[in-house]
């Protein structure tokens, strides 16, 4: 392992050729252009931004449930509201924060880490940014005309079928799905080309950072996951809008056909929000305990597994509804596997840790954080994969510790730490460790003081969705210390943004590779430019920056005039072909509104499915229209 | 000054016409969440029969048979022209793309047809029932893909018939063709599900 800092080539011509690479991927100009950007750090950064807004929405949302739950009795939110804004926290956190943010970090470093210049689909990498946009203006459109969801974030049938709640509020809900799924799969299938074709020479599979083997899982798992919400929401809207009769018992519909639909996509969806996460700690691990990864392969293997398993335990989710004692048994014993896979990674990243020289940075801090809460989650979830014991706390609080403490510990700790050591690459500039620390120990306290009391509060036989309870039934005490606990998780969280903002103009420059880490996205300029490298890079180890500088190498002969990378093969990724990236385009954005147009009034009239078909078909061949000589056979 | 290893790509072409394309990947995909989707469909509908006694639901004719089936034929003779419009846009001819995507266009534009004067023969809608529901969910979005397809195939053959396609219609054309061997292919078990289902799955009383 060497100094990395200068991993730049010296070539001939090399100004000339650099000046053309900033001509060709420059910008275009005015309001109109900035709606035409298709590079990746552009689209990445909107998501990232657009989907940390979510998270403090959904994170006001919640201070509002807890302000309420505070003391017995009390009267801060009506029933009826209360009901509306756990529906809105679940639903954005889901839907609008942790999936998209998961996605635009991934839409951000994908590309640097496999050693090109864009997702291989740059304009509809744009569609999928803006049709997410679109799904978060349209939801919390109805939340602001006072036609806010308020059947739950799964929404169940019959409650939520005509009969029994009539109105708007459902129809948004279900069709703010169909806009968040178009964008997720947008971006899958964008990832995976990107992953399968576009990697450096020599970046053959057994050498890709474990973190783009972590978004290609992910990606599939969208790719699988994401039609049967499709189906799920569709028969909920068309039930609703074209009296359809999926979910209508008395014409042979099947509520429990709903919710199995609904899980089949639900629980592959906490892996698709946790697997990118697992990726980051990967990295994290890697670059701060400044070692080789203990067991790459079965790191891969256990993640590939995890993938699988996802699909084959959403039951857990339904053993109230009644089922079969063999579906019981079988899912159970799947709900269980889970923790095999897992564990294959935990020990392996305390290996990696254990003989590595780690550095206990901000990020770190997160990981160590990571470990603690998600194997604490990962034990009650091994609890809740029991029938008898699901029984007993199916529906009270104890549920509701157990999902935050996998889906905040396992997602939400990874992220942060992601921030931490990914911001110096995305804005060139460091962040600031002590305050970074401070955010670490605010949001760590806040967080077991929140969830740790569920547990007990839900074993006291606590419910969950009541907006209040009697004071005879002693749950005040905890009930109190959680609503204090989520207002330092609120504190940690200003901390947070107080960071990122000072830092983002008086941090200290990062310089290409802050953390001496191993991979390619450090061996560019922080932040990258559009075109993310001069020269492209060769993979010539797992670890590409630790190799001596003598075995490096640079890809040469692309054409700069144009936006260009190389296409390689799949498994070796050898240098297959040239390929061109589309230029910046305004079509995705009209594309989207045309589709916009379609979604949003169908949930008023069902012909504008009709009108939004024909004015999609219009911009779609708008954008696939032939333009310009560049396009000509040479 | 380091002296570093280098790789020139300079003599790679700069488009490539074969599942060697990022863009052939994607469309794959694309399959892959489709056939997902109707493969929960075709489950979700034998769920559906399963909890039912009676099959079709009281009212809901049997399907007719014949036409759908005849309607089979040109539709998996379409994809020979798909083929041969794909092949020729490999090795770049013309006229072969003009010929292919014609008689693709041709056929499916008669299997459609067919499907459509086939509806007319229903006895029942969507809001009808639960099977009603189902027949009409797998109807109206295989038709909606198809025509969304026959319509980018036209532009393409537009585009050729003009002159003006190069390296990226001509990839264009090689994979419209796998989105329409997945759309005849996806048809063969939903067929098998609207039209034989009630049949040998059947129980009306």
């Amino acid at each position: 392992m060497t100094a990395t800092q200068d991993f730049t080539p010296q070539i001939p011509n090399q100004a000339e050729e650099v000046e053309q690479l900033h001509r060709s991927w420059r910008h275009p100009r005015g309001v109109l252009g900035w709606l035409s950007y298709t590079t990746h750090q552009a689209i990445g950064t909107r998501y990232i931004i657009t989907a940390f807004i979510m998270l403090l929405t959904g994170g006001a949302e919640a201070l509002l449930m807890r302000t309420q739950l505070a003391r017995p009795n009390n009267g801060f939110l009506s029933p009826d509201r209360y009901n509306e804004i756990f529906t809105t926290h679940g639903t954005t956190m889901m839907f609008l924060f942790a999936v998209p943010m998961m996605e635009g970090m991934a839409i951000y470093l994908v590309p640097l880490m496999c050693g090109t210049r864009n997702v291989a689909f740059p304009r509809l990498n744009a569609f999928g940014y803006w049709m997410f946009l679109f799904g978060v203006l349209f939801l919390y459109w109805g939340v602001f005309t006072n036609a806010a969801p308020d059947v739950g974030w799964f929404a169940y049938p019959p409650l939520s079928g005509p009969q029994f709640t009539p109105g708007k509020r459902t129809d948004y809900w279900a069709q703010m799905i169909t806009f968040t799924e178009v964008s997720a799969l947008c971006v899958a299938t964008e990832i995976i080309a990107t992953i399968f074709k576009m990697r450096a020479p020599g970046m053959s599979l057994n050498r890709m950072p474990l973190y783009v083997w972590s978004l290609l899982i992910q990606s599939f798992m969208v790719i699988f996951a994401m039609p049967a919400v499709v189906i799920a929401s569709s028969y909920l809207l068309s039930d609703r809008t074209v009296a359809t009769q999926f979910v209508n018992p008395a014409e042979g519909g099947d509520p429990i056909l709903y919710q199995h639909v609904f899980w089949f996509f639900g629980h592959p969806e906490v892996y698709i929000i946790f697997i990118p996460a697992l990726g980051f700690v990967s990295a994290i691990v890697v670059a701060h305990a400044r070692r080789e990864i203990f067991g790459y392969t079965a790191m891969v293997l256990a993640q590939i597994a995890n993938g699988f398993i996802a699909f084959g335990l959403w039951v857990h989710h339904m053993f109230a509804t009644g089922l079969p004692q063999i579906g019981e048994a079988y899912f159970t014993a799947s709900s269980m596997m889970i923790a095999i896979t897992s564990g294959v990674q935990i020990f392996c990243w305390l290996a990696t840790l254990w003989t590595g020289r780690p550095r206990l940075t901000t990020a770190l801090h997160f990981i160590y954080g990571f470990l603690v809460i998600f194997v604490v989650g990962g034990l009650t979830g091994v609890v809740l994969a029991s029938v008898p014991l699901d029984w007993q706390v199916h529906d009270t609080y104890f549920v509701v510790a157990h999902f935050h403490y996998v889906l905040i510990g396992g997602a939400l700790f990874p992220l942060f730490g992601a921030f931490y050591h990914w911001f110096p690459k995305i804005t060139g500039r460091m962040m600031d460790e002590k305050i970074g620390r401070l955010n670490f120990w605010v949001l760590f306290i806040g967080f077991n003081l929140t969830f740790f009391p569920m547990h007990i509060q839900g074993l006291m036989g606590m419910p969950r969705r009541v907006y209040t309870y009697p004071a005879e039934m002693g749950w005040g005490p905890l009930n109190f210390i959680e609503t204090i606990g989520a207002y330092i998780i609120g504190i940690g969280g200003i901390l947070f943004i107080a960071n990122v903002v000072s830092s983002h103009r008086s941090g200290r420059i990062a310089g290409n590779n802050p953390w001496d880490a191993d991979s390619l996205e450090w061996a560019t300029a922080s932040p990258p430019e559009n075109y993310n490298f001069e020269y492209l890079p060769v993979a010539t180890s797992r670890y590409p920056l630790w190799v001596d500088r003598s075995e490096r190498a640079f890809v040469t002969g692309l054409r700069n005039d144009r936006r260009e990378a190389l296409v390689t093969t799949l498994m070796d990724a050898e240098p297959h072909h040239r390929y061109v990236f589309p230029a910046s385009s305004i079509w995705p954005f009209i594309t989207a509104i045309a589709v916009t147009i379609g979604f949003a009034g169908s949930v008023f009239n069902p012909w504008y499915i009709v009108w939004g078909s024909v004015l999609s078909g219009l911009a779609l061949v708008g954008w696939f229209w032939p333009r310009g000589d560049s396009e000509a056979e040479s | 000054m380091t002296e570093f290893r280098t790789i020139d790509v300079s003599g790679l072409p700069s488009y490539d016409v074969s599942s060697q394309s990022p863009l052939w990947w994607g469309q794959l995909m694309i399959t892959f969440i489709e056939g997902t989707m109707f493969g929960i469909l075709i489950a979700a509908y034998f769920y559906t029969r399963l909890r039912m006694d009676v099959w079709p639901p009281p009212g809901d004719q049997y399907p007719h048979l014949l036409l759908p089936s005849l309607a089979l034929v040109p539709l998996i003779l379409s994809c020979a022209g798909s083929y041969w419009a794909s092949e020729s846009a490999k090795k770049n001819s013309r006229l072969g793309m003009i010929a292919g995507l014609l008689l693709n266009l041709v056929l499916a534009v008669i299997a459609l047809a067919m499907r459509i004067v086939e509806w007319h023969s229903l006895n029942f809608n969507w809001k009808a029932d639960i099977q009603g529901s189902y027949v009409w969910a797998f109807l109206g979005l295989h038709t909606f893909d198809y025509i969304a397809d026959l319509v980018f195939t036209a532009v393409l053959l537009v585009l050729v018939l003009i002159g003006r396609y190069g390296p990226k219609q001509r990839l264009g054309v090689h994979v419209d063709s796998v989105v329409w061997y997945f759309l005849v292919l996806i048809w063969i078990p939903i067929y098998v599900t609207i039209y034989w289902a009630p049949v040998f799955a059947g129980s009306q009383q």
